[in-house]
């Protein structure tokens, strides 16, 4: 039966300009795009599921047919909805361990000096590629010791001082890679005046969403949205995070993919840096020391979707001594777990050789992304070190204090 | 968010007003909820072509004044025959400044050929399209060549050919057809169907031997002079392409604008976003303004589709929109609005007046001239009636012309694009002015 309320599909005029701006369709001819895999085919699956086609794997959800669609076709939530409604999900290992960021995460950050070191030697790749399809070439993220949750329960007190308060939705990388980047947030948002609180969370869903595992994403989404509602519903907090993908997940893929009722977290829920920015435009700007650095600057696929690039380059205009180098928007190809897996690896790269190539001629100090997989691409593919904007506001800060 | 501008869309119209204000030193952002208008265009900029549909305009220059005379509120005549001529000098520099080209044929119309075969009468073209060459060999009845690459199923040169000789310019030269195989080419196994001007332009940007194209043309177009090809030679090194297959192969080669989407409104769209960007200018493509609130006839501020609690404030505000099919207007049964302030509109109350007689009649539809009213400095007036003056409405937006019958289209965006830019810089600079007293 059609579903008469989603023919959005319906909408498409075959113009076949998200084509145009898709990075996959750029560089393979193994798929067809965005127009044919989603409205076009769509109809065909709607009347008959064998009709479905093998090439929605290679949708990368970057958003980015969404962005230039002129007749607003939600086309990467119609080919994101069909692998879930119509593509049978095979049993695979690989998908299954690179979609339980949480799991692989719990697990690793109590052994993490030897995950770190097991994943790094060229044997257990070497296995990884040939067993699992996950390609030798990728480098894994590095595990810290211990997970942020447990520092910041060490250092909950401090945030009891403050009298404006925020949810910090920190999300798994922060969680279990990246402590700096969650203390770096703290430390900003305090210098804001503004309190740190930190709900029960679970992995916000978006590689559970790209792996096809619908059904564990809702029972995440479903835990995200009440334990978040419940932590904000007495107050008029907010609720951020600094990851862009999460921050989109809570915000948008929760309603409009998996059809679920985020009302309670929704208009609450934004991206660290427009907060900031909000309170900079209100002339609560913390001092900062001049960087003296050159950087150039990535804008995330999903950050672009939620059009929240300018708050990201508003605050960091804000940073005195900070050569900023815009990169022109273009998806980088990582797209989380996408360039994970064997049978995208090339595509991944090819899709990301234009913004390696564009950094390495500007030669800058840094690099700064708002996402974490972005941050991976490009320091796996430059000699540049690649940091959250957060973090380089926090370094501001940090010099100002010494 | 604080700007000294705001422009709402990001098509030609805005673009242009973009790069006015950007240019000048103003903060500009630029709101844009899909891609624009360009992205199905010629990528040829008209000024104007005709009066009443019928006959055709060669030297626009000098029948502005006459236009202007005969329709009085069209926006033209809010711009001003010397405004128009600033605005085009302005905008030829600006995508030259960039990189791009745009050949004027002497300040004369010139035409271009469109897929079926059909000539449009237009004023500045990419040089693919119209140069002094193709000009000068036009002259000598050249012996053309209309070809195809198989498999790209938007183009029917026999079509193109059989509508080029019924006209009188093309009457006495001699016209083939043929098509070739691109040699190498790897296509989606499973939709070989899939196969549009996008994906043969990256092709050739990507991966294609110029020397293997240039002979296979060779074979087809024989002893032609001229070589028309669908516009589909590259986005990023089209200059080179086209350079280097005229080098090997020794014919002009011309460009013929496909069907969406089309690659050469598509370098236009790039060479001015580029620009723009250049400039400093903030582009927000993943956004749409859904209001704002207006006080006084002030707009004070705008929100977006996305971040509607966020309060977007500019000293001035632009809305380019864009038509019907941009999202710029809609209509249902009863009426035609203006969804982002229901600004007040021009047009025909009685719905059986809003076609035409026929879909391709010279008197074209009516519905076309519909549009914002606006006074004669672009400000429009808002639901309640009153005027918003620090809120400014250009292109297609606009009431009181018609594109399609005039010859207007990209001619009125540049022209009010740049109109509204010049006075939102001397708001600013009036009021730095004031503020400085």
């Amino acid at each position: 039966m059609i579903n008469l309320e989603n023919i959005s599909f319906d909408h498409c005029i075959k113009c076949t300009i998200c084509t145009g701006y898709c990075p996959v369709a750029k560089v393979t001819h193994l798929y067809p795009g965005p127009k044919q895999s989603g409205p076009d085919l769509e109809r065909l699956r709607i009347k008959n599921q064998r009709l479905v086609d093998a090439s929605l794997k290679y949708c990368n959800n970057c958003k980015r047919c969404e962005i230039a669609c002129p007749s607003d076709v939600k086309i990467a939530d119609i080919i994101g909805s069909a692998k879930w409604k119509y593509s049978k999900k095979k049993l695979s290992l690989r998908d299954f361990l690179l979609s339980r960021t949480d799991l692989m995460g719990r697990v690793s950050t109590f052994f993490s000096p030897i995950v770190n070191f097991f994943t790094r030697l060229s044997v257990v790749k070497f296995f990884l590629d040939v067993f699992l399809n996950i390609p030798s070439k990728r480098k894994f993220p590095k595990y810290a010791y211990k997970t942020f949750r447990q520092w910041f329960s060490k250092n909950r007190d401090s945030q009891e001082n403050f009298e404006r308060k925020i949810v910090y939705f920190h999300g798994c990388y922060v969680n279990y890679n990246d402590h700096d980047l969650g203390k770096a947030a703290v430390a900003v948002l305090n210098a804001l005046k503004i309190g740190v609180v930190i709900a029960r969370e679970k992995c916000c869903g978006v590689p559970l969403i790209a792996n096809s595992y619908f059904k564990k994403a809702c029972k995440n989404a479903n835990h995200n949205i009440k334990t978040l509602g419940k932590a904000v519903e007495s107050s008029d907090m907010k609720i951020i995070s600094s990851s862009s993908s999460c921050t989109f997940a809570l915000k948008y893929e929760y309603a409009n993919l998996l059809e679920l009722d985020n009302s309670p977290i929704a208009d609450r829920t934004e991206y660290i840096t427009e907060i900031i920015y909000q309170e900079f435009e209100k002339g609560n700007i913390p001092k900062m020391k001049p960087v003296n650095i050159k950087a150039a600057y990535h804008a995330p696929c999903h950050l672009e979707r939620m059009g929240s690039v300018i708050y990201t380059i508003g605050i960091l205009k804000k940073i005195p001594g900070l050569e900023l180098k815009l990169l022109h928007s273009e998806c980088c190809g990582m797209s989380g777990t996408y360039g994970f897996k064997k049978e995208c690896y090339q595509i991944s790269q090819d899709i990301g050789s234009d913004i390696f190539k564009k950094i390495d001629k500007i030669k800058p100090d840094l690099v700064i992304t708002d996402c974490e997989t972005c941050k991976w691409q490009i320091e796996e593919n430059t000699v540049y070190e690649t940091i959250h904007p957060v973090t380089l506001l926090s370094r501001a800060l940090e010099a100002n204090n010494s | 968010m604080n700007y000294d501008c705001i422009i709402i869309g990001g098509g030609i119209a805005g673009l242009t007003c973009g790069i006015k204000c950007a240019s000048e030193g103003l903060r500009c952002a630029i709101i844009s909820s899909g891609m624009s208008a360009l992205h199905f265009s010629s990528g040829s900029i008209d000024l104007l072509g005709s009066h009443s549909g019928q006959d055709v305009i060669k030297e626009p220059y000098t029948e502005l004044n006459r236009f202007i005379e005969e329709n009085s509120e069209h926006p033209y005549k809010k711009c001003g025959a010397d405004t128009i001529k600033d605005a085009f000098s302005f905008f030829q520099n600006e995508v030259s400044a960039q990189g791009l080209d745009l050949f004027s044929n002497e300040e004369k119309n010139h035409f271009h050929v469109t897929p079926v075969g059909t000539l449009k009468t237009t004023f500045l073209s990419q040089q693919s399209v119209f140069n002094k060459k193709i000009r000068d060999a036009f002259f000598r009845k050249p012996k053309i060549a209309v070809i195809n690459i198989d498999g790209f199923r938007d183009f029917y040169p026999a079509v193109g050919r059989i509508n080029l000789k019924k006209n009188r310019l093309f009457k006495d030269c001699e016209i083939i057809t043929g098509s070739i195989s691109l040699p190498d080419i790897k296509l989606n196994p499973k939709n070989p169907h899939e196969f549009r001007s996008i994906d043969i332009c990256r092709i050739f940007d990507s991966y294609l031997d110029l020397n293997k194209i240039s002979s296979l043309i060779s074979s087809v177009a024989g002893d032609a002079d001229i070589v028309g090809i669908p516009a589909f030679l590259g986005l990023n090194n089209y200059t080179v392409i086209i350079k280097s297959l005229r080098e090997k192969t020794g014919y002009i080669i011309y460009e013929i604008p496909t069907l969406p989407p089309s690659i050469l409104g598509i370098r236009l769209d790039n060479i001015l976003k580029s620009r723009y960007a250049e400039l400093g200018g903030v582009f927000i493509a993943g956004d749409r303004v859904i209001g704002g609130k207006i006080s006084n006839g002030i707009l004070e501020y705008i929100h977006t589709e996305n971040h509607p609690e966020t309060r977007l404030y500019a000293g001035s505000y632009v809305l380019s929109t864009g038509s019907f099919f941009s999202g710029g207007m809609t209509s249902n049964v009863e009426k035609i609005q203006e969804p982002v302030f229901d600004l007040a509109i021009d047009y025909d109350k009685g719905r059986e007046n809003w076609r035409g007689q026929a879909f391709f009649h010279p008197q074209s539809h009516p519905f076309l001239s519909f549009g914002v009213k606006t006074n004669d400095y672009l400000n429009p007036y808002g639901p309640s009636g009153e005027l918003i003056e620090n809120l400014f409405c250009t292109g297609a937006v606009l009431s009181h012309y018609d594109p399609v019958k005039e010859g207007t289209g990209s001619g009125v965006a540049i022209s009010t694009g740049f109109l509204a830019g010049t006075q939102i810089v001397q708001r600013k600079t009036g009021q730095n002015k004031r503020d400085h007293d």
